[in-house]
């Protein structure tokens, strides 16, 4: 009786930053997101930050318990944690998250996780030096993820389709040995593939972010609409959190600490600097749901309709909840921080 | 005749409960209707059909490799003390590793593609094969081989009418084991390093979050499996019509 006296005096106290909570804490908030696999358990996108930074417990209180899981397993593993009710919240790329939703497990669109840019690549010998010259060479990349979706909406930007290249359906490992043996001419994939470059295996034809801003892998921040439904004000918090993280990252002088924080997962520091080389990471950590992302989703709602990906269809409106980012936006002072942005990435006002 | 069915059909009505309470989410574990006809979509699709014609291939080639070098090698292990003792410590040391230990290694080597399928499946049937014929070979009666040598039995009768017949149950055992070896390696290989074939189809169920799809690659393996294990115990009654019941 005195001890649980104690704790709940220990959880009321301890959550200084909170308001008198309505509803109770719950003990343990369980994070998803993807990993390298071969670093410490943290990641290389805005939720790792949040995490090492302590900006979400900072707003949730220290009697709550956060877990942070890293997947290397990536999309399809995040889905089957999520499927399972192991994870409250998750930030990971939209395919996966479109194809865990179009069966039906409910989850919420919160915030942005701002891109990921994405890198086409040949071996090094061959005559390959444009996304043109693809036509009729094999191609290596993970089906059903933001990469799959990316290379298909190069190649249309370059008036080829998939029926132009051959596509190797591979893990992210193994597309490493189909390039080194010669099994694949070309790999479309994250900054995990600068490594190889720099072992001059391959050479470098396309990045996103360069040729196409639109084709930049996209990234949300998910809330099972079970932990949204029982715990309203912590989600609120969490979000709070999740905005103050990429608030933070924003700032240029706390670029250098993010990029060490990122590198803890294994990917190189090297590696982690060329991907955001002459960008702000103010606007690519753009965290809001703005006519860019959505634009970004409704694509990739499309595409996963029209490659048989999905046998139900999804409704963006009914998905994307902004309210919790509106509010935190708001709480912060942050309504005018970043800037909206039209479905083409192009912005449009301040 | 009905007791193996107990087994299957308690699994089937335990899955029917299951997915009828809600016990876990339809999403993790689909209806067997719902299994039912996902098998139904993928055989008139072909796909099922154009999967297995691929995988069976692999298996055939892969086994047909692995046997071969298997039962060679293992009638010379067998025959031979010397070569047992030069060999069999290493070949039982290669045993210890799984087929999925040498994938990383051998798809340097030989790249993703038929190539490398033929070698892990054919890896996987030879050492079995290998160890049970040497094994059959050498646990005959020692006097059936002292009669055969008094009556100056050529070599290849001494092979055809006292060896391979005399060792068959075990030789038999192990291409048996082989044949389960070489489907799991096919299946291991396609849902890591292939792009078609049955193991692949289940991979790329577990990536659409289509747990159907992956259940369904699962019964027909099993099926198949089950068959051929069928066929092969067929063969050897067939071969071993000659032995008189209680040997």
């Amino acid at each position: 009786m005195i001890r649980s006296l104690l704790l709940s005096l220990l959880t009321l106290f301890g959550g200084a930053g909170i308001a008198a909570a309505a509803e109770p804490a719950p003990g343990a908030i369980h994070f998803g997101a993807v990993g390298s696999g071969y670093g410490q358990q943290v990641g290389t996108q805005l939720i790792a930050i949040a995490h090492i930074k302590g900006f979400i417990q900072a707003e949730v209180g220290d009697a709550v318990k956060l877990d942070f899981n890293y997947f290397t397993g990536t999309g399809p593993a995040i889905n089957e944690a999520i499927a399972n009710g192991q994870l409250d919240f998750a930030q990971y790329g939209s395919l996966p998250s479109i194809i865990l939703r179009a069966t039906g497990v409910g989850t919420k669109i919160i915030a942005s996780g701002g891109g990921t840019n994405i890198y086409g690549v040949v071996r090094t010998g061959l005559p390959i030096n444009s996304i043109k010259e693809l036509k009729g060479h094999s191609v290596t990349i993970q089906k059903a993820t933001i990469l799959h979706w990316s290379l298909l909406e190069t190649l249309k930007a370059n008036g080829l389709t998939e029926r132009d290249i051959t596509i190797l359906d591979l893990k992210t490992a193994d597309q490493l040995a189909a390039l080194a043996s010669g099994s694949a001419d070309a790999e479309f994939g994250t900054a995990s593939v600068l490594p190889l470059r720099d072992q001059g295996l391959v050479k470098v034809i396309y990045t996103s972010q360069r040729d196409d801003p639109r084709a930049t892998g996209p990234s949300a921040f998910f809330v099972t609409d079970a932990f949204a439904a029982k715990y309203p004000e912590t989600t609120q918090h969490v979000v709070n959190g999740f905005i103050k993280a990429a608030q933070w990252v924003a700032q240029p002088e706390n670029r250098e600490e993010a990029l060490q924080i990122w590198a803890k997962s294994g990917v190189s520091y090297a590696s982690l600097k060329e991907e955001y080389a002459n960008e702000q990471l103010h606007d690519r950590l753009d965290p809001r749901l703005d006519d860019f992302f959505r634009g970004q989703y409704a694509d990739g709602i499309d595409f996963a309709k029209q490659q048989k990906l999905t046998r139900k269809d999804v409704d963006l409106s009914q998905w994307v909840d902004p309210s919790y980012e509106a509010k935190a936006l708001a709480t912060l002072g942050l309504q005018n921080y970043w800037p909206n942005r039209d479905v083409n990435g192009a912005v449009v006002s301040n | 005749m009905l007791l193996p069915l107990i087994l299957p059909l308690s699994v089937l009505l335990l899955w029917q409960i299951a997915t009828a309470r809600e016990w876990l989410a339809p999403q993790i574990l689909p209806s067997p209707l719902t299994v039912f006809w996902t098998f139904v979509d993928l055989v008139t699709s072909g796909d099922i059909v154009e999967g297995l014609a691929i995988s069976l291939r692999r298996i055939s080639v892969g086994f047909a490799i692995g046997a071969a070098f298997g039962l060679s090698l293992g009638i010379a292990m067998g025959r031979s003390a010397k070569l047992e003792q030069y060999v069999g410590p290493s070949l039982r040391a290669i045993a210890q590793v799984p087929s999925l230990g040498w994938l990383p290694f051998l798809m340097l080597i030989f790249g993703i593609g038929e190539t490398l399928n033929y070698v892990i499946i054919a890896k996987a049937c030879f050492v079995p094969i290998t160890i049970n014929t040497a094994a059959g070979i050498r646990n005959i009666p020692v006097h059936y081989v002292e009669v055969a040598h008094v009556l100056r039995l050529r070599r290849s009768a001494m092979l055809f009418r006292l060896i391979l017949p005399g060792a068959l149950p075990t030789i038999f055992s192990g291409i048996r084991l082989a044949l389960g070896h070489a489907w799991i390696a096919m299946v291991v290989v396609e849902m890591l390093a292939d792009t078609a074939g049955v193991g692949y189809m289940m991979t790329w169920g577990r990536t659409l979050f289509q747990i159907d799809i992956v259940i369904v690659g699962m019964v027909v393996i099993g099926a198949i499996g089950f068959l051929m294990d069928g066929g092969l115990r067929w063969i050897e009654r067939r071969l071993r019509r000659w032995a008189p019941v209680h040997a």
